[in-house]
């Protein structure tokens, strides 16, 4: 297995880059610190700590109140951006993105883009690690250098020199590891999951197999959301059919990207037109096979919009996809060769047939090939 | 000023009609040759078939057109996930496509997809499987005028390599292809006073992605003998003088 970390800021701090350079601290009143920038933590101000005690220690930063629906919706554009990078994707608020690479074609690649994808959307450079799991990989990514990548072999040689306060464990658990003189990762390691088990119950034998570089813990993927649409104002309204069937284009274009980066193909597809003086007017279909593609969309949807009637001058366009699915173009990055558009094929042979009957499309497979009668050397299958 | 309100122009039907919508000249792609392995390819100039371009075999009567055609279908089949022949010939049984033709070249059948329409419907399919994105497709006839456009716009964006092979091109079909080469027969070939094979040129009539280069002299010989034709491997052509085995004359 091989994962690859980044690191970046507290999403929270992320949705407020225009105060990127100056200390900042994100948390409620009378609460605890939820987040912390870079510049603040010099002055001694850690996450976790009161709210009351950060402004004492930094007074000159800015305070914040946490905003975890924009954080979630960030969460969710930055997952949304790594899809199809990786088979597996998980991203946390904390500025974490884990990426399982494991069997990607070209993996350096996909970090690459990781670190452009990272940094555009946080407006920061990610630190980067690669490592046999996502325990090692974060610890390699918070000793990388801003905008670059550490990559780890052997795990639990790597982790030994550690302090043991990487552990994910509670301050009264890791005060009981310091009393026991268990101060690095290494020593955790040399001790044992059952031994560790009986003095921290169930946390000490995830911590010790952590320590040990076992990797325990598997990553949570994300999953894409189920609907999608987009749509387009017209100012002035529009009465030109060429023109609809652009802007048409022009989002089919856009929703079949979407599509591509969360691997999913839509069977259910409306169409609406927003008219000027008169009630709108809609179109809804349930096509066979799941369209993902600018082409497959426009191509239902073209035909549409060409054999239109409009009662009036036409304000608004929608087209929306209210049930997504998986398709087979799924995280086409990752696909070798010419294998991602090969569904797309079938799909079209398919719609060949509907329209002009099975017999048009065929493929030949062998049967009497030393026959002299032409008819008998090929079986014609659909 | 002028500059200004070209630019202000050019954002405005981007924002109206989509990124895509206006592309200037600079920024288009040069095609992209996918190598055959044929002698086609030095023809093209740029050692392969031009990727998401229409090329066309033509030539009068027996002179190779489809021999070549069928090994360039056969390579196809080894390397994409969709060959597709669109056999103009009418219906299902009367087609002009024969796979048995195709077994000397060693295809692999299980990537070739045979559509056959009428004339009128075959642009119709061509379209979409171009837009699909189908890998190779070998195109035995005419295509109407009016599909020609979304075919060409279609192969640009999916990359598809067309090949047409016809004897005499329409105008429009001609004007559509990228690189046309021409096919005629020079002589027969006698061995022990029988018809082993013919020898053809193929010259390059038309080239839109390179510099149109000279001819080349082809050798083709029937598969003739007590062994099956479909058990003699295809022999590598050279620019000069080549020889390989011809598929469409085999009674």
């Amino acid at each position: 297995m091989r994962i690859c970390c980044g690191l970046t800021n507290h999403l929270e701090l992320a949705c407020r880059p225009d105060l990127y350079r100056g200390p900042v601290i994100v948390g409620e009143w009378e609460e605890h610190v939820i987040a912390v920038s870079e510049e603040a933590m010099p002055f001694g101000v850690l996450p976790g700590m009161p709210l009351r005690q950060a402004e004492h220690l930094c007074p000159q930063a800015t305070f914040l109140a946490p905003d975890p629906n924009a954080a979630s919706r960030l969460r969710e554009l930055i997952a949304s951006a790594l899809y199809d990078l990786a088979p597996l994707v998980e991203v946390r608020v904390e500025g974490i993105a884990w990426l399982d690479v494991t069997g990607v074609v070209q993996p350096s690649e996909s970090i690459r883009e990781t670190r452009r994808r990272l940094r555009a959307a946080i407006g920061r450079e990610p630190r980067l690690g690669l490592a046999p799991g996502p325990f090692s990989a974060r610890v390699a990514a918070a000793c990388a250098r801003p905008g670059r990548l550490m990559q780890v072999e052997d795990a639990r040689a790597f982790l030994a020199p550690f302090a043991s306060r990487e552990l994910p464990l509670t301050l009264e658990q890791l005060e009981r590891l310091d009393l026991l003189g268990l101060r690095t990762l290494g020593a955790v390691a040399a001790i044992g999951p059952r031994e560790l088990e009986s003095q921290l119950g169930r946390e000490g034998r995830h911590a010790a197999l952590l320590a040990r570089g076992a990797e325990p813990d598997a990553l949570t993927p994300w999953r894409p959301p189920l609907f999608t649409s987009a749509h387009r104002q017209f100012e002035p309204a529009v009465e030109d059919r060429e023109a609809l069937l652009f802007v048409s284009r022009a989002l089919c274009t856009d929703l079949a990207a979407e599509l591509g980066l969360r691997g999913a193909g839509a069977k259910h597809v409306r169409v609406r037109l927003v008219y000027e003086s008169e009630e709108p007017d809609e179109r809804y279909s349930i096509v066979r096979h799941p369209l993902s593609s600018a082409a497959e969309l426009f191509g239902l949807i073209g035909g549409w919009i060409k054999e239109w009637q409009p009662r009036a001058p036409i304000t608004e366009l929608w087209i929306e996809l209210p049930v997504l699915e998986a398709a087979g173009r799924r995280q086409l990055r990752l696909w070798a060769g010419n294998d991602g558009t090969s569904e797309e094929v079938v799909a079209a042979f398919d719609r060949l047939q509907e329209r002009h009957g099975e017999s048009v499309v065929r493929r030949p497979r062998p049967a009497l090939l030393s026959s002299p009668l032409p008819s008998q050397r090929f079986d014609w299958v659909s | 000023m002028q500059e200004a309100q070209l630019d202000h122009a050019i954002s405005t039907i981007r924002v109206r009609f989509g990124s895509q919508a206006l592309t200037r000249a600079a920024e288009l792609l040069p095609p992209q040759p996918w190598p055959s392995g044929t002698p086609l390819d030095r023809l093209s100039g740029i050692e392969g078939m031009p990727r998401g371009r229409l090329t066309l075999l033509v030539g009068s009567g027996t002179c190779g057109k489809l021999t070549l055609a069928l090994d360039l279908l056969a390579a196809a089949t080894r390397e994409f996930a969709h060959a597709v022949v669109i056999d103009t010939g009418g219906g299902f049984k009367q087609g002009n496509f024969d796979p048995w033709a195709l077994l000397p070249f060693d295809p692999l059948l299980r990537s070739l997809t045979v559509v056959r329409l009428d004339p009128d419907s075959s642009g119709e399919a061509a379209t979409a499987l171009v837009g699909a994105g189908a890998g190779f497709i070998l195109l035995m006839g005419e295509i109407p005028e009016p599909c020609l456009g979304p075919l060409e716009a279609g192969a640009n964006r999916s990359g598809t390599v067309m090949v047409g092979v016809i004897d005499a091109p329409g105008r429009a079909l001609a004007h559509a292809s990228s690189l046309s080469l021409g096919f005629s027969r020079v002589d027969w070939m006698w061995e022990r006073g029988q018809l082993v094979g013919l020898r053809a040129i193929a010259r390059c009539l038309k080239n839109r992605v390179a510099p149109p280069l000279g001819e080349s002299e082809l050798e083709i010989r029937y598969p003739l003998g007590p062994q099956l034709p479909f058990a003699t491997p295809v022999i590598e052509v050279h620019l000069e003088k080549s020889e390989m085995e011809c598929a469409s004359a085999v009674v």
